[in-house]
């Protein structure tokens, strides 16, 4: 099976428009609709998401630190935003609640690969949830986002007591109004 | 009429089958009368494209990891993302590594005779969510469904036109939570009910607000038959066709399972309040705007403790309620 003999002006005529792929919204709504009815259908203690108001497009996602980790018992907040290309391009994420990681930066912003590159349509916010999940218990310290996280990550003790300060703090800003 | 459509072509060519294909030990027919059941659940994730998460629509099966998509949905995702398979990334180089499976979509409109039917409707369903989403559009669209089961009771339904069930079309296919709720008779009864007495909850909070019981029948006495918390009137679960879906999935769908947040009950309760007032259930005139709910929980009569929205039920029952019988909750809230 030789891939490179592939004729490439099949691939070339097929994506002409380089630009972001045109779904139509209902099919958009109703893959969130899909996503919101398994979710809901399903509830799980560890992560959960509904849409926030009354916007299909942005939800509010809540996913518990893992357990045996730095992270038990701790909560965070995210914000998931589709765009109108879901699910062939990924939901922007965020952390609402300020994290402490090594691949989440200041502005709650992620590093990982599948919100980008290695995204995939077959994904939802389920199974996004979940992978973040993991990367709190598993961060990827070789590229990070927040160097200060990643130097401190292999002293587990120091890591958790930074991390438990940073935690109380924003929850104790964030307590006054919602955002 | 599945196996060669185009005429002249040999099997291999028509088919492109991959060499486990070729190789592989055909699978007997079943030529008896054996009949195999096969839960509604698990045909609908055989049935289902994992893009869309809707029924294959011109089914593409990926020629070597085997994978099947809508035609639409494969071809934009090969467009617009890595060119690899969206199930178990093998590289897909182009269109060329699909072939269409034409035997596929004949299972499937074998199945769900009445497919046509069941997309319309979706899709009118999907309209009207889309063009507001907000409360209003979600009351309207309780209310078609209302009148759809009414409707739907004087006529067997999920029939085939050849007279076959047809499970899940509708229930496990279906996946229009709350738009397309239809409300059992007995729901929006017990509903009214309860709603009879809400007036005295409206006014102060500290008298004895109407029971929102935990029981069906709205009797907040009911023995301790279910120990987990459950908030029932009204007890239209999130789906309600789902007799055919498989029982788990009722129970976890009810809308009072511990992973709510009483915030989620509250809309719902909002919601649910605004439409019976509309179709003029209520006794007594509510307040036009139902915003600014409050949950109680009484974990002794007499007390109220208002519940914060973030709170699960199950954190609820924890904390306030500890008792093995069903948890009893109440409402009220401000006119503004």
């Amino acid at each position: 099976m030789s891939q490179n003999v592939a004729p490439q002006s099949t691939v070339s005529k097929n994506s002409t428009n380089q630009g972001p792929p045109f779904v139509d919204s209902n099919t958009v709504s109703k893959r969130l609709q899909g996503e919101l009815m398994r979710l809901m259908m399903n509830p799980n203690k560890e992560v959960s998401a509904f849409p926030e108001g009354d916007n299909l497009f942005k939800w509010i996602a809540t996913i518990q630190g893992p357990k045996e980790t730095v992270y038990e018992s701790l909560t965070y907040k995210l914000s998931l935003t589709f765009p109108s290309g879901y699910p062939y391009s990924p939901p922007t994420v965020k952390f609402i609640t300020e994290c402490f990681h090594p691949n989440v930066d200041l502005r709650g912003n992620i590093c990982l690969d599948i919100l980008a590159g290695r995204w995939s349509p077959l994904m939802d916010v389920h199974a996004l949830l979940i992978s973040l999940q993991s990367l709190l218990a598993e961060p990827n310290v070789s590229s990070p986002l927040n160097s200060e996280a990643a130097q401190l990550w292999p002293n587990q003790v120091a890591y958790k007591k930074q991390l438990l300060a940073l935690y109380d703090k924003a929850n104790r800003e964030d307590k006054p109004d919602t955002k | 009429m599945t196996t060669t459509d185009n005429s002249g072509s040999t099997v291999n060519k028509q088919w492109e089958l991959s060499l486990y294909e070729l190789h592989r030990t055909p699978q007997e027919a079943i030529t008896d009368h054996t009949e195999i059941a096969v839960s509604p659940r698990s045909l609908h994730s055989e049935l289902m494209c994992p893009i869309c998460l809707d029924m294959l629509k011109n089914t593409m099966t990926t020629k070597e990891c085997l994978h099947r998509f809508c035609q639409d949905c494969i071809i934009t995702a090969l467009r617009s993302g890595n060119k690899e398979c969206p199930t178990c990334r093998k590289k897909l180089v182009s269109k060329r590594s699909l072939r269409p499976d034409p035997n596929f979509d004949t299972l499937i409109s074998k199945i769900y005779p009445s497919r046509d039917e069941y997309e319309q409707h979706q899709e009118r369903v999907m309209a009207r969510l889309n063009r507001n989403h907000n409360h209003a559009s979600l009351v309207s669209s309780i209310e078609e469904g209302i009148k759809l089961q009414s409707q739907n009771r004087q006529k067997p339904r999920h029939k085939g036109p050849g007279g076959e069930e047809l499970p899940g079309l509708g229930a496990g296919m279906n996946s229009l939570a709350i738009s397309n709720t239809p409300i059992s008779t007995s729901a929006q009864h017990s509903t009214a009910q309860v709603l009879s007495s809400v007036p005295a909850a409206a006014v102060s909070p500290s008298s004895p607000p109407p029971s929102e019981g935990v029981s069906p029948s709205g009797a907040p006495t009911a023995g301790p038959k279910v120990k987990r918390p459950r908030v029932a009137p009204p007890p239209a679960p999130l789906t309600s066709e789902n007799e055919s879906a498989g029982g788990s999935s009722v129970e976890g769908g009810t809308l009072g399972d511990e992973g709510d947040a009483v915030d989620h009950l509250s809309k719902y309760l909002a919601m649910r309040l605004t439409l019976a007032n509309r179709n003029g259930e209520l006794e007594a005139e509510l307040p036009s705007s139902l915003h600014n709910f409050t949950i109680y929980v009484a974990p002794t009569p007499d007390t109220y403790v208002a519940l914060s929205g973030s709170y699960t039920l199950e954190q609820v029952n924890e904390k306030f309620w500890r008792v093995n019988k069903p948890m009893e909750m109440f409402y009220s809230w401000k006119k503004s």
